[in-house]
């Protein structure tokens, strides 16, 4: 398992994102399916950065590893307020297109990126996993 | 990221390269909406080609959403051309084809939106 603590800061995205694209790509997979990784990646450590700390300054653990059945995982682990992605309301795009919500958009790109995504609070921790299918394992 | 502008007749054509990522969304916001507050009915039409973009999130849909408010809300024209396979597969996830006028080149919006713009890209 790789891991690296950054600050939760959208300017620790570009760190959080390389990390990610080079463990992915180390795994063997397609870069169609690297970039599909870093957006749901992307998506999900933005949210930490913007809403984990609303009243301080904290961190973000980053940890890519392979699961027990070998299975890639990206897990995003912060001390911010329990939040867990998987149960916000997802927008609703059945509206008029000049409804549309703005933004919101992206739990859609994770949830359709990523093959399994968990969340479960850790004593003080959001510990939030994205799972990857390894393209050799099906 | 980068804006590069251009204007084929009635139309401003605005060519975004690169990322469009959270670290980039509020550069392309600045860079692009500015640019779009002439363009209002037959005056100015507007297109942004995203060809020269190679990796967008949510933040970049958002600027692209804030673009087409800003439009509607002056009666004007926006059009989106070239959009990468990776770009396309986020649009169907986020049904965006329904929100946006999506054309496959920037030929192909010019004739959609200004026959002297679409004449004159041709002779260029």
């Amino acid at each position: 398992m790789v891991v690296m603590t950054l600050p939760a800061e959208i300017s620790s995205l570009t760190q959080c994102l390389k990390l990610v694209v080079e463990c992915a790509r180390a795994e063997g997979f397609a870069p169609q399916r690297v970039t599909e990784i870093e957006l749901a990646v992307e998506e999900a450590m933005a949210n930490i950065c913007l809403y984990a700390y609303p009243e301080s300054r904290g961190e973000v653990e980053v940890r890519c590893g392979l699961d027990e059945a070998k299975h890639f995982y990206i897990e995003l682990v912060d001390m911010g307020i329990p939040f867990d992605i998987l149960a916000m309301s997802l927008p609703d795009l059945t509206v008029e297109p000049a409804q549309r919500p703005i933004g919101g958009l992206g739990i859609l790109l994770i949830l359709a990126f990523m093959d399994y995504v968990t969340y479960h609070r850790e004593g003080a921790h959001n510990v939030l996993r994205l799972t990857a299918r390894r393209p050799q394992l099906g | 990221m980068e804006l590069q502008t251009q204007e084929v007749a009635n139309v401003l054509v605005m060519h975004v390269t690169g990322r469009v990522d959270h670290t980039t969304a509020k550069q392309c916001e600045s860079l692009l909406l500015p640019h779009l507050e002439g363009c209002t009915g037959e005056v100015k039409k507007a297109l942004i080609d995203l060809s020269g973009v190679d990796y967008m999130s949510s933040a970049g849909v958002r600027v692209l959403m804030l673009a087409l408010r800003q439009c509607q809300k002056q009666q004007g024209e926006l059009v989106l051309a070239e959009l990468s396979p990776m770009l396309q597969e986020v649009f169907k996830i986020m049904r965006l084809n329904s929100v946006f006028r999506v054309v496959a080149t920037v030929r192909d919006g010019l004739a959609q939106l200004s026959p002297a713009a679409a004449a004159m890209y041709g002779r260029a």
